[in-house]
């Protein structure tokens, strides 16, 4: 344990401050929800890919820098203390990248990874269906082999992106009247292929964050699939490790809210619950434990290791942490708490920050079902009984 | 920039929780609790492990480890729910005599044959002291009267707080099994109750406070160790997070046990007990609050993503 940063490290952090302070946008972008805050969003991931930051941790021949996953938290840090933009190709470049990293072929990885690292294309994840939720096992949309093609059918939803996004990936059928987790394989597709429809669904702030996929004879070349066939459970079992453990939600992100939260909280001082104090300091106490526990999670992937079922308990704790330090910037706001600015997103951050942690719970694997795997998997409770 | 613990440091840890978990189990409590709580011979095993030693320097006969050793055994200290003194005259008066310079007592301290206590004056006690007999709560914590010249240093009782917080981890990770093993045991509505999600969700609360209070407690070591002006702050967060985890884990191991854990018969009470007892040593919960409280809402402690290590 050395609590230091390196001169390398330390100049790497210099480095991509002032990149940052040179580059960031001079006005707040729109919500990356709506169609043109979409494009101002895709327009900084191009600017960052100019500058050589789309994904430090790719190899160089990708578009990446080749650094080690310390010097990416320090990217996080300084890009989330910066008041940078989201990323808009989230999906990308921290869930399918690292999947298609370990699971894809050289000539996938050059054709799918290069666009992304770029801004180039914009992927969305195309996870659930109608009646596959929190139990993905029940996926029943197909892709039938039709000799070097996939002939998809069927419907996926609560699709991410999917909007306005250039590419999906998700789980499909790939063998007809195969069951639960089973039989299905993990499929990349062109959302502008002839016979997907994309319907947008309306999110609870009133933009169409998300969108319904429907899939009428979609042909998809058998070359788009990540390892083999009937092997996708497996490979979205990884994508799903990646998501909840270490990149969905970096420390940075939550700790540049919690230092805004004690901004506010000062400003609002002289007419404040003492449970809001107490729940201020407890942000910056629970985003500062998310933070060391990263580090200690990228020390150990380092040094050989990997995540495992650990990986419910962040996404259970980042997610709650998150939805209670909006509540209580909510509830410090009072009457102004419900004024609505979407169009300018700096005037009420955190009525669109409290909306959007509403949903940290249920997406990426509904709280209650870390729950159960962190009771089944880390504690070694039985898996008996459904009460 | 490495927040690990490195392996061999783990390995000395492992040693000592199989060490307590063969020789120092819950029938060897009801001894204790049934005698006079002290045993010769657990602290004469305890001083062959060289653990009195653990953090006197080589020169004085000790081996010379720092706070993050020593935090990683006071944990095992609280899962075994060790009744002897060893963490705080092995881990707090040493580390305090030798910043005080005062070495004359710590090769003694080492061979195990004295074993100073310190005396705070944010508690209103001394565990294992000379003065009259107080009574606790915990049946094997053997408290007595503070002597007026009790010390109110600060590191004395940063010290106390972080090792009364690894206990309070080890305790809380205790409770967690019996409650873990016990879930799957205990039958009711034709199956184990561990088997019903809202035994799990519980338990599953407990584990995510435990995952998020361990790197503070890593975090506050070392920064007693390297001493930045910061160093209390972190203290103080080990603190609250330790015992909060603690409080946690006794209440829902207890939920889990139900009327089985409301008896002195099961072993669970010993734990808890000592639980309630250290999570209010140290400085109250109050205290620590209002140490982060100063340090991050009133002054001046750098706080973001670009601070996460100041």
């Amino acid at each position: 344990m050395q609590l230091q940063y390196t001169e390398k490290q330390q100049a790497f952090r210099q480095e991509i401050r002032e990149w940052l302070a040179t580059n960031l946008p001079e006005k707040p972008l729109l919500t990356l929800e709506g169609e043109e805050g979409y494009h101002q969003h895709v327009a900084w991931e191009r600017k960052l890919a100019e500058g050589n930051w789309g994904m430090v941790t790719w190899p160089q021949q990708y578009g990446g820098r080749g650094l080690d996953l310390i010097e990416w938290l320090i990217f996080e840090e300084e890009y989330w203390g910066a008041g940078s933009p989201l990323r808009v190709n989230q999906n990308g470049i921290f869930l399918l990248g690292p999947t298609i990293m370990e699971y894809g072929t050289d000539e996938q990885r050059e054709r799918f990874l290069t666009p992304m690292a770029a801004g180039e294309k914009i992927w969305a994840q195309a996870w659930s269906e109608p009646g596959a939720g929190s139990d993905m096992a029940a996926i029943k949309t197909t892709a039938i082999r039709d000799g070097d093609h996939y002939v998809i059918n069927g419907q996926k939803t609560w699709s991410s992106r999917a909007s306005f996004a250039d590419w999906g990936f998700g789980l499909f059928r790939t063998e007809d009247g195969s069951e639960r987790h089973r039989g299905l394989s993990f499929v990349l597709f062109d959302l502008n292929t002839p016979g997907v429809t994309r319907r947008p669904i309306r999110q609870l702030h009133g933009n169409p964050g998300f969108a319904e996929l429907f899939f009428d004879d979609v042909r998809v070349p058998v070359a788009n699939r990540l390892a083999g066939e009937g092997e996708g459970w497996k490979v979205a079992m990884a994508t799903a490790g990646f998501e909840r453990g270490l990149m969905l939600r970096s420390p940075g992100r939550f700790q540049a809210a919690a230092k805004r939260l004690v901004e506010l909280f000062r400003r609002h001082e002289s007419d404040a619950a003492p449970s809001a104090r107490e729940a201020v300091a407890k942000a910056w106490m629970d985003t500062q434990a998310y933070a060391y526990n990263t580090y200690t999670v990228a020390a150990n992937i380092m040094a050989g290791g990997s995540i495992g079922a650990e990986a419910s308990l962040n996404k259970i704790f980042w997610s709650e942490l998150d939805r209670s330090m909006h509540r209580t910037a909510m509830q410090l706001l009072g009457a102004a708490a419900e004024l609505q600015h979407f169009a300018d997103r700096s005037a009420n951050d955190w009525l669109e920050g409290y909306i959007f942690s509403l949903s940290g719970p249920i997406y990426a694997g509904s709280n209650e079902v870390q729950r159960n795997i962190t009771a089944e998997r880390l504690l070694g409770m039985p898996r008996v009984g459904k009460g | 920039m490495d927040f690990l613990i490195a392996s061999e440091r783990l390995e000395l840890a492992e040693a000592v929780r199989n060490f307590f978990s063969g020789k120092h189990g819950p029938d060897v409590l009801r001894r204790l609790d049934a005698q006079d709580n002290r045993d010769p011979t657990i602290w004469q095993s305890v001083v062959e492990m060289g653990l009195p030693g653990l953090l006197v320097p080589e020169e004085h006969g000790g081996l010379g480890m720092g706070l993050v050793d020593a935090v990683l055994i006071a944990r095992e200290c609280g899962r075994a729910c060790l009744a002897e003194p060893l963490v705080e005259s092995a881990f707090v008066m040493v580390p305090w005599l030798n910043a005080q310079g005062e070495q004359s007592e710590l090769s003694a301290i080492a061979t195990g044959e004295t074993r100073p206590v310190p005396q705070h004056k944010v508690n209103g006690w001394v565990a294992d002291g000379d003065g009259a007999a107080l009574d606790s709560v915990d049946p094997l914590r053997n408290l007595s009267a503070l002597p007026d010249n009790a010390s109110d240093d600060p590191h004395l009782l940063n010290l106390g707080a972080l090792m009364a917080s690894a206990q309070l981890v080890g305790l809380a990770e205790a409770m967690l099994d019996q409650a873990v093993e016990y879930s799957k045991i205990r039958e009711q509505f034709g199956q184990p109750v561990g088997g019903f999600q809202a035994i799990k969700h519980k338990l599953a609360d407990v584990a995510v406070a435990l995952e998020f209070a361990r790197p503070v407690l890593w975090r506050a070591a070392q920064a007693l160790e390297d001493d930045p002006a910061s160093a209390s702050l972190h203290v103080s967060h080990a603190k609250i997070a330790a015992s909060d985890s603690a409080y946690l884990s006794g209440e829902s191991a207890i939920q889990v046990h139900g009327a089985m854990g409301y008896t002195y018969e099961v072993d669970l009470h010993f734990w808890m007990k000592r639980a309630w007892a250290l999570s209010g040593a140290w400085g109250s919960r109050g205290f620590h609050a209002r140490r982060v409280d100063d340090a991050i809402i009133g002054g001046d402690q750098m706080i973001g993503p670009q601070h996460t290590f100041a």
